[in-house]
């Protein structure tokens, strides 16, 4: 194929274009971004965000709905265009090699995107064809995939009469069939009972351990997060504002966390708050008007019968107090502000293909 | 120049590069989807048979005792054969636009777009899949006007050549189905899609003959490329075959700037029009998927 020569005025526009940033990449990493930006008109969805996955990661994306999380997933799998920033999936780059990515990737998106005229078999056969999957290996394929995600029986009724549960089985098995290396999940167990929930932890835990398939997942559940991930980064208003292991997250934040309901105006919560900052081993406490008083401590056991005393000896009278070992809901609200709360309408979805906001 | 592979870690172990065809592998694919779809939902289909059927049988008992008093037509059922063809094929091609509308919301366009086919297929599948409906349903209103009595000049041969402009009409009318969804991805706009039909068939020679026009509305007909398709058809069904009257191997053309042929209407304008009216629907429907999947 012969390629076109550049025009006078396209040489003239790259000599007074400003030089695109240089990073340093690392063709080894799975998926990788630099300042990714998206702006639908006046709402910045996503606003400079930076990633680095290797190959055979569990990486998930924690956030509420409204943060960003499926924007970035759609800018990665090259449904969006950023705004600004560079990204590259597999080695390719989103912008300029998108079909390549989308050969390499599978996709499941939050909304399983199914065809409800036709039977789960039909859409993973069409689906295989379109993947250019070897037709002599697609019907075993497919039948190990039925099993997989437990539809075989399922398999030639049409989708419109599945459950949502059994959608969403069948949109993964529909983002498996080409034997991806790199799987992103837009929030997977999302309307998913606990034990299809669990099964699906199961089978994505098998995939990574055994094939060694990168996961790029999206979720609200902390648990979820915790169980499955080797890295998080938590994502508020469009920017990652903590990263790590699990582990690292929780030890950002104290081992231990008191929380207690102090009586009282806002000056009674700011003058407990006080009262308990300079306590031995406290390394943060704050008010929030629905949660009331955290306290993070090095030691919850020692810093608990002093709560007690302080309040006390403050005259300020409380209840619910509770010991608990940090968690990534700690780790969330240390970072954001404010809790996670799964399934909440606290911000819009992405739009679909060419438009909207998110 | 030759496409990249994914780095050897990243290479899936089942997808294979596509060769140059494949776009039109994945479109036939996406066509047998597409048709599927009809076959499963009957009910819908129905409308594109019965609304045509019955203007035919209304229009037809309405004007044939006057229509050879009034402008010369003496078999008004054949007059009217090609207008019931045109009206079912739009019909059944505009539904298009309400089905990628449909894949929208559902999510499923989103799904093929995540597939490594390309992205034309998507559009050329459809077309495909819309050609080879109006066949279908145009060969229900061929049988029925036969069997209803409007007799076939050009006989089996003029009834198949019926069926391929009804074919290319409706993969070019699909383009219109097309444009609207990716422009709007709005169900009741894609329903509009067949409302456009009608200004195109009301100003063509659909119930008299050019000739009765008033000079304003035949010279929007002959500017109206269904014009030309539908005098085409009827041609094949009510005259013969009508060829160019050709001089020393060159076309000779008449005062009006148009071809004079042997036997009008002539057969090849059908063919002229249908390739510029296909131009058109199609390149709209192509600009308007690159502007929807390139969304910024």
């Amino acid at each position: 194929m012969s390629v076109r020569p550049p025009s006078v005025a396209e040489r003239l526009l790259d000599q007074i274009a400003e030089p695109a940033p240089q990073h340093v990449r690392d063709a080894d990493l799975a998926i990788e971004a630099f300042g990714l930006v998206k702006h639908f008109g006046e709402i910045h969805a996503v606003n400079g965000v930076d990633l680095r996955v290797k190959p055979g990661q569990v990486f998930g994306f924690l956030g509420q709905n409204g943060s960003g999380k499926t924007t970035t997933v759609r800018m990665l799998t090259t449904l969006l265009r950023p705004t600004a920033g560079d990204a590259r999936v597999a080695g390719f780059n989103v912008l300029s090699e998108d079909r390549q990515i989308r050969r390499a990737i599978g996709v499941a998106l939050q909304e399983a995107g199914l065809d409800i005229l036709q039977t789960g078999r039909e859409l993973l056969r069409l689906q295989s064809r379109l993947y250019n999957v070897p037709r002599v290996e697609i019907e075993d394929r497919i039948a190990h995939l039925l099993d997989v995600v437990d539809l075989t029986e399922d398999a030639d009724r049409r989708i419109g009469g599945y459950s949502g549960g059994m959608q969403r089985r069948l949109d993964l098995a529909s983002a498996l069939v080409h034997s991806p290396s790199i799987i992103f999940l837009d929030e997977p167990t999302t309307g998913l009972d606990p034990i299809s929930r669990q099964n699906l932890w199961d089978y994505i835990q098998r995939l990574n351990r055994e094939d060694g398939v990168t996961f790029f997942l999206t979720t609200q559940y902390l648990e979820e997060a915790d169980q499955l991930c080797d890295e998080i980064a938590i994502l508020d208003a469009g920017e990652i504002v903590q990263q790590g292991t699990p582990d690292q997250l929780k030890a950002t934040v104290s081992a231990d966390v008191i929380y207690v309901q102090v009586e009282g105006d806002e000056r009674a919560q700011q003058r407990a708050v006080s009262a308990l900052l300079p306590l031995p081993n406290v390394e943060d406490a704050n008010w929030d008007f629905n949660e009331g008083i955290t306290v993070y401590s090095k030691s919850g056991h020692d810093t608990l019968p002093r709560v007690v005393r302080t309040l006390d000896d403050e005259d300020l009278p409380f209840s619910n107090l509770r010991l608990a070992r940090a968690t990534l809901d700690d780790v969330f609200f240390k970072a954001t502000g404010h809790r996670i709360e799964p399934d909440g309408q606290g911000g819009q979805a992405a739009p679909t293909t060419g438009g909207g906001a998110a | 120049m030759t496409t990249a592979q994914p780095p050897a870690e990243f290479q899936t172990s089942a997808s294979r590069e596509a060769g140059p065809l494949q776009v039109l592998t994945d479109a036939r694919h996406l066509a047998v989807r597409a048709i599927r779809e009809s076959v499963r939902q009957p009910g819908v289909e129905i409308t594109n048979v019965f609304i045509p059927l019955f203007f035919l049988a209304v229009s037809t008992g309405a004007i044939a005792n006057f229509s050879e008093r009034g402008f010369g037509v003496e078999n008004y059922l054949a007059f009217q054969l090609p207008v019931a063809v045109l009206q079912a094929v739009a019909g059944s091609s505009a539904a298009s636009g309400i089905a990628i509308v449909l894949d929208m919301e559902r999510g499923y366009f989103d799904k093929l777009l995540l597939t490594p086919a390309s992205r034309w297929s998507l559009i050329i599948g459809r077309v495909w899949a819309d050609a080879v409906r109006a066949i279908f349903f145009a060969s229900i209103m061929l049988i029925a006007a036969l069997v209803a009595g409007s007799g076939m000049a050009t006989g089996v041969p003029g009834a198949i050549l019926i069926l391929v402009i009804a074919g290319l009409f409706g993969g070019a009318y699909s383009g219109i189905g097309i444009f609207i969804a990716m422009r709007t991805g709005n169900a009741q706009a894609a329903q509009a899609g067949f409302l456009l039909f009608f200004p195109l068939l009301f100003m063509a020679p659909a119930f008299a003959p050019l000739a009765v026009f008033d000079d304003w509305l035949r010279w929007i007909a002959t500017v109206n490329p269904v014009t030309y398709i539908m005098e085409g058809m009827r041609g094949l069904v009510m005259e013969g075959y009508a060829w160019p009257v050709t001089e020393g191997g060159q076309i000779v053309f008449g005062p009006d700037g148009l071809p004079l042929t042997k036997d009008p209407p002539a057969l090849h304008w059908a063919f002229v029009s249908l390739a510029g009216f296909s131009a058109f629907t199609l390149t709209i429907a192509a600009l308007a998927l690159r502007a929807r999947t390139r969304a910024d």
